[in-house]
């Protein structure tokens, strides 16, 4: 019974850093209705910068993060700017390739950039160190992730509600025509999703490097996250959190108990269970349009 | 009149015949050199000229094993620095090498173009089993050598190739001598296992498999790991409940650093035991952040335990090995690029290639694919950085006369990323894959 509760804690834990890259998916998907596969890489790029801050110009942590996320936001908005802008009326498919050349282009610059060689990120807190609670662990790491992930996901909601912002991109998510309308600049509206959507990744490859620090480390985490988001539902929000821990504890649950040699795979075989099923997502409203 | 027409008729004549033995000499003289020069260019080797020696290799400078690409760059800058000494035999080593990004596929279609396009002499190291499969065949077809594969596999010698000389020790030897060590000198009854799911791994596999079978062992836990995964709070879960006292990994150093970091978040710490390709303490020290030392692992080379001695202590940055050290001196400092890490997995493209430089040297100014061979073939006990490397002349039936290097030593990470060296040289039995 231990183990199944170290399990479901665990999967949590881990669920957690897919929520944020779920989460980060998701955004860009409202606001450009393209499954965005450079998310992992507009994490990656700003994490080698962190650690070029911390290691190469000795910055310490509280200035080297915060220009790290503030670099992010930014190369989100430049890849929407300069990239997705460009294109020229383009239909779905082109925008998905747009995503895998810039993902390509950002992982290609950070293997030639900053080597292919594994690195120990400098962290502020330790990542060995664990919580026991009764005979359960869970890392400090885990835990911080845990709760970032929850702050952020508060963050967001309350953003969308309240901040001027916030409603202006929910309703150019919702309706771009009409929101141009009344008068709100959609263009820049969908380049601030871009930045804040690249924040949030980043937050979660910050959290992800101090385990280990490698060029191909966000290639997972990003597909768990995509997985998530699709269980959970691309145009939900709260979807693509409660998606990417079903993911999570999934996997750990198949994983202790089933086969831990398929564990990784798991996550695809919910994704073709839920489209089969329910294929908006779990947590989206299913449109049906009426002729 | 008539006398002065007839001497005209006659020069004319003498003239039109000395014309015509000049033509039939340049025809003739023409024709000669055509077929002399055609007879010597089917006796000269592909890849080799006067003045040169085309040598192939691919290795991932990209994608996820990227960072074993040092081992190509260590070839490189080792190959620089024999030319900066004037080549051998007059010609200089042009080394070839690209980047598979560890993609069979890529493999294969720049070997391809490499050797159709340019021609290559032969093929030097070359990392990744699944890689080196995919166009060893080709190589085989075209009785290319191909020396020192860069993975302990026993597809290389398993059935022998005339052209193919391993050098890398294999993996089912280290698996043998850890579980060897961990038994007998270490007293563990509870040895468990993660392994890549690959080759590697499963060859790692195998061989603990069979050593423990002859202390009527077994492994407590077997526990696969795919090269995506990056969580392995589940997989500790497994060792833990198997309460194994000793793991062996025979996983990648981003894999082996989650592991252990894992471990300890989980507040298990068995011993930790793991393969050559993890041998970069360094490397492991810094991802780790420290938590390697302690680390039990089966080593090659870069140190010579007989001169070290039991019990002591090896920098890598500051090699007592001689060879090593000019290395370090005349090969990586004056020809590797400036962000390059000195450490093991560039001196191993060195270490690779060391034979087959001896051999090159033993063949002399008449270069050819079988000399090579030959030569290669009467190595016996080349003891460059690695281990004593032997081959012996071809049999289809004998894994053994391609095998190379059969001897590996223990060591442990220290709190200082340095190799305290725990046992000699120890020679490691050959299983074939149908016992």
């Amino acid at each position: 019974m231990i183990d199944f509760f170290q399990m479901i804690l665990s999967g949590i834990a881990v669920g957690s850093s897919y929520a944020l890259m779920g989460l980060g998916m998701v955004l860009i998907y409202k606001a450009s209705e393209v499954p965005n596969f450079v998310q992992g890489e507009m994490a990656l790029l700003p994490v080698f910068i962190a650690y070029m801050l911390l290691s190469s110009y000795g910055l310490p942590y509280y200035v080297a993060f915060p220009l790290t996320l503030i670099f992010a936001l930014f190369l989100g908005c430049f890849l929407e700017f300069a990239v997705l802008r460009r294109a020229k009326e383009p239909n779905i498919l082109g925008l998905i390739i747009i995503t895998i050349g810039m993902e390509m282009l950002l992982l290609g610059f950070v293997s030639w950039k900053f080597g292919a060689d594994q690195r120990a990120m400098p962290f502020p807190i330790s990542t060995y160190d664990s919580i026991i609670i009764g005979d359960i662990y869970i890392s400090t790491i885990d835990m911080l992730t845990l709760v970032v992930a929850l702050i952020i996901m508060l963050i967001l909601f309350l953003f969308f509600r309240y901040s001027k912002i916030g409603v202006a991109m929910k309703a150019t998510q919702q309706n771009e025509t009409a929101a141009a309308l009344m008068g709100i600049k959609t263009h820049r509206v969908r380049m601030i999703t871009w930045g804040i959507s690249s924040l949030v990744g980043c937050v979660a490859g910050l959290l992800l490097s101090a385990v280990l620090t490698e060029p191909y480390m966000m290639w997972d985490p990003m597909l768990k996250g995509f997985a998530g988001a699709v269980v959970g539902g691309m145009t939900s929000l709260p979807g693509a959190v409660f998606g990417a821990y079903i993911v999570g504890v999934v996997e750990h649950l198949f994983g202790g108990y089933v086969s831990i040699e398929f564990k990784s795979v798991v996550a695809f075989a919910i994704i073709v269970l839920v489209l089969c099923i329910k294929p908006s997502g779990l947590f989206a409203r299913h449109y049906v349009k009426k002729v | 009149m008539n006398s002065v027409f007839k001497n005209q008729t006659q020069n004319n004549k003498g003239k039109r015949r000395r014309s015509m033995k000049k033509i039939f000499l340049s025809v003739f003289t023409v024709l000669a050199v055509t077929v002399f020069g055609l007879a010597f260019n089917a006796t000269a080797e592909e890849g080799v000229t006067d003045t040169e020696i085309h040598i192939g290799q691919w290795g991932p400078q990209t994608g996820p094993a990227a960072p074993w690409g040092a081992v190509a760059r260590g070839t490189d800058a080792y190959f620089k620095m024999i030319n900066a000494e004037g080549g051998i035999h007059g010609r200089k080593l042009v080394h070839h090498y690209f980047d598979d990004a560890y993609n069979p596929a890529k493999t294969v279609a720049g070997v391809k173009q490499l050797q159709e396009d340019i021609g290559m002499f032969a093929w030097v190291s070359g990392v990744g089993t699944a890689c080196g499969l995919a166009v060893k065949d080709y190589l085989i077809e075209r009785k290319i050598p191909w020396l020192s594969p860069s993975a302990g596999s026993r597809h290389w010698i398993e059935p022998p190739n005339k052209y193919i000389f391993n050098i890398y020790p294999l993996y089912l030897g280290d698996a043998q001598i850890l579980c060897q060590y961990a038994v007998k000198k270490l007293g563990f009854k509870r040895i468990a296992i993660a392994f890549q799911n690959d080759d590697y791994g499963k060859q790692g596999l195998e061989g603990a498999t069979k050593q423990l079978a002859k202390y009527k062992m077994k492994l407590v836990e077997e526990v696969p790991i795919n090269v995506a995964d990056t969580d392995l709070k589940p997989h500790i879960m497994k060792f833990r409940k198997a309460e194994a006292e000793a793991i062996l990994l025979f996983v990648g150093p981003g894999h082996v650093a989650r592991l252990i970091g894992t471990g300890k978040a989980m507040e298990f710490e068995p011993q930790w035991m793991t393969s050559t390709t993890c041998g970069d303490v360094p490397l492991m020290m810094a991802i780790t952040k420290g938590l390697y030392a302690g680390t039990i692992l089966a080593s090659f080379g870069m140190l010579n335990p007989k001169q070290v001695g039991i019990g002591n202590v090896e920098d890598i940055n500051n090699p007592s090995h001689p060879l090593l050290k000019k290395y370090h001196e005349k090969a990586f400092k004056q020809f590797a690029a400036k962000e390059e890490r000195w450490g093991l997995t560039f001196a191993a493209g060195i270490a690779y290639t060391e034979p087959f430089i001896e051999a090159l040297k033993r063949v002399g100014k008449n270069l050819t694919r079988e000399k090579l061979v030959a030569e290669m073939e009467k190595i016996r006990n080349f003891q460059g950085i690695m281990g004593h490397v032997s081959y012996a002349p071809f049999k289809p039936k004998d894994p053994l006369c391609r095998i190379g290097q059969q001897e590996i030593f223990i060591s442990q990470a220290t709190p200082d990323a340095k190799l305290k060296v725990l046992t000699d040289w120890i020679k490691t039995e050959f299983i074939p894959s149908s016992k």
